[in-house]
């Protein structure tokens, strides 16, 4: 698979401030592209420069082989953006409002009412059309956002954390939606988000800090790298737990051991099978993994 | 093109459907219209009085053509600008409340964007005060009908012409402005400071000498005594046939701003125009100018 974007030695400063430090990085046609960091880390930074929204200090960014430097208009076309807040406008309707972005891209008269329509059924919004924006409900708006990044066929889909605030059952549908475009139309999905799960299906995850990144690589192989496995024991002591010399922490019910390995953990149960009456070994999650790699959590950045 | 209509478009439709935004743009001549009908009116009236020969009595019908159109070139001169600062405040919105973003992330050509806010906050504006002119008209008809054909079409002119400066001028310093509270800040300065610094509220020759001046360098005085004239000329003519001297009927029209000097040179009809339309031109110059500068910037 080809290279949709390419970002080569990406660097952005505001002031004194390295927002974006010397980023490399590319994704593959086709792919779920996650990219997290706290907030501050550079994220909203780089995906303004690659929208063209903010200029660069140096450095290159490539959408399908097409650098922006040369024709923006051409490399603004192939992207579709769904921004963490909405940008629509909450005095007009969701028809008036779709009908003003899609002439943004050329489509008029019959192409718009078409393509609005297919997706007001693909994103279940019909009944919606006639409404104001600012009417609906964060889910409902939320799947307005999204239609309106897909109005031209776009190759590239960025959502700048979409699901944020939005209740299980519309995070569901917006998931599966985004999978079947995924499949249907060969779209690139680069996604940022404070909800680790989310990032369990992606095919490639960067994980930047302070302007720089600090880990990449597939969920498993960064599961690999930077997490071993929690070892749960229920109804024993602290005591008991402090002895075994690995670190812990407190879990409704009992204590939650690290180890940093499947094997290690096997050693443990054979050394102390006295302690492992009651237990579960699971493998780190994507929580996990940024916290190992960056070492703070993202469990903050969602409550705040 | 049909990218800009749609743009125009989208501007005008949430001008017309912002409630706040609508409403704010038509404060200033609703405060005119309240002081007009609790104590304006009475003034007006009783200082075009004070100028008249002892013994002479005018007819209700021309009295009230007279503060009839005094009234309507205030409301007229005041809205142009002041709706169309206010029409044009959906451009700092879209900054505010990031629809900008939308536009940026998508081919359209900045150039578009702008073409686009202009002519919408110009068309928003004309359709307001297209609108206050028929009410005038309809008000004037009851109260004193003294304008001519060639008046009615002056008046459209001066409309048209204090309406791309009142644009021109909002768009300009909407560029430098970037969150709600700076446009609240700077409505707030217009709808209030324009009623005075145009001679709406109250004839700018009652004003200090200094004052006077300051305010002969404004340009839109030069279209609120454009439009005064326009709205007047007919009465006040009607005066020159009930026998009234030329110089009474000249301090007539000097005291109600219906002629404006610069700096003791009275300036003449073509000559305002001349200001006027100069200044109209200018200022779009510099609106395009800034945007052409602020593109290369972005690009770099």
């Amino acid at each position: 698979m080809k290279n949709i974007i390419e970002i080569r030695h990406l660097t952005k400063k505001f002031g004194e401030i390295v927002a974006v430090n010397d980023l490399s990085f590319s994704v593959k046609e086709g792919e779920l592209f996650a990219f997290l960091g706290i907030n501050g880390a550079g994220k909203s930074t780089t995906i303004n420069i690659l929208c063209k929204q903010l200029a660069k200090d140096a450095g290159e960014v490539l959408i399908d082989g097409i650098s922006q430097d040369v024709d923006s208009a051409i490399t603004k076309r192939e992207l579709g953006v769904v921004f963490q807040n909405s940008v629509l406008d909450m005095s007009l309707t969701v028809l008036e409002n779709l009908e003003s972005r899609a002439a943004l891209y050329g489509l008029f008269d019959k192409d718009c009412k078409d393509r609005i329509e297919e997706l007001a059924r693909l994103l279940d919004f019909s009944e919606l059309l006639r409404r104001p924006v600012g009417k609906l409900s964060g889910g409902q708006r939320r799947r307005i956002d999204i239609a309106r990044a897909l109005l031209h066929h776009p190759k590239i889909l960025i959502l700048d954390e979409p699901t944020t605030g939005l209740d299980p059952q519309t995070r569901s549908l917006l998931w599966r939606v985004i999978s079947d475009l995924r499949k249907s139309e060969q779209m690139t999905v680069f996604l940022t988000t404070h909800y680790m799960e989310e990032t369990t299906d992606a095919d490639h995850i960067v994980i930047l800090d302070s302007g720089r990144i600090v880990a990449e690589g597939t969920p498993l192989s960064l599961k690999n790298a930077y997490t071993g496995d929690f070892v749960t024991l229920y109804g024993v002591s602290e005591e008991a737990v402090k002895a075994l010399g690995f670190p812990y922490t407190s879990h409704p019910g009992g204590y939650r051991l690290m180890l940093p390995s499947t094997g290690s953990a096997t050693a443990l149960i054979i050394a102390h099978p006295e302690l492992f009456v009651d237990y579960e070994i699971t493998k780190g999650n994507m929580d996990d993994v940024f916290l190992a790699a960056t070492g703070k959590s993202l469990g903050e950045e969602r409550g705040k | 093109m049909k990218i800009v209509f749609a743009l125009i478009k989208r501007n005008i439709k949430l001008f017309f459907k912002d409630k706040a935004m609508f409403l704010t743009s038509l404060i200033t001549p609703a405060i005119l219209l309240v002081l007009y009908a609790t104590f304006l009116g009475n003034v007006y009236r009783d200082s075009f009085l004070a100028f008249l020969p002892e013994g002479l009595v005018l007819s209700d019908q021309v009295l009230g053509g007279i503060v009839g159109g005094q009234l309507m070139s205030s409301i007229l001169a005041v809205s142009c600008v002041t709706v169309a600062v206010c029409s044009n405040f959906l451009t700092v919105q879209d900054k505010a409340n990031g629809s900008i973003r939308d536009f940026l992330v998508s081919p359209v050509h900045p150039a578009a964007l702008a073409v686009g806010y202009y002519i919408a906050s110009f068309c928003s504006t004309m359709i307001i005060c297209l609108c206050a002119a028929v009410i005038c008209f309809v008000y004037l008809a009851f109260v004193g009908w003294y304008l001519a054909v060639a008046d009615v079409f002056l008046i459209l002119l001066d409309i048209f012409l204090l309406v791309l400066f009142g644009t021109a001028l909002s768009s300009i310093i909407n560029l430098f402005l970037s969150t709600n509270g700076q446009i609240s800040a700077f409505g707030t300065i217009v709808s209030s400071g324009y009623g005075f610094v145009s001679g709406a509220y109250m004839p700018i020759s009652q004003f200090s000498s200094v004052l006077q001046n300051v305010i002969a360098c404004l340009p839109g005085t030069y279209g609120t005594s454009l439009m005064r004239g326009h709205c007047m000329q007919g009465a006040i003519s009607e005066l020159a046939s009930l026998g009234i001297p030329a110089d009474a009927i000249a301090e007539i029209k000097r005291s109600l701003d219906c002629s404006i000097s610069f700096f003791g040179h009275e300036v003449s009809t073509l000559g305002s125009y001349g200001i006027l339309i100069g200044t109209d031109l200018l200022l779009i110059a510099v609106y395009v100018l800034l945007n052409v500068y602020r593109m290369k910037k972005a690009k770099k």
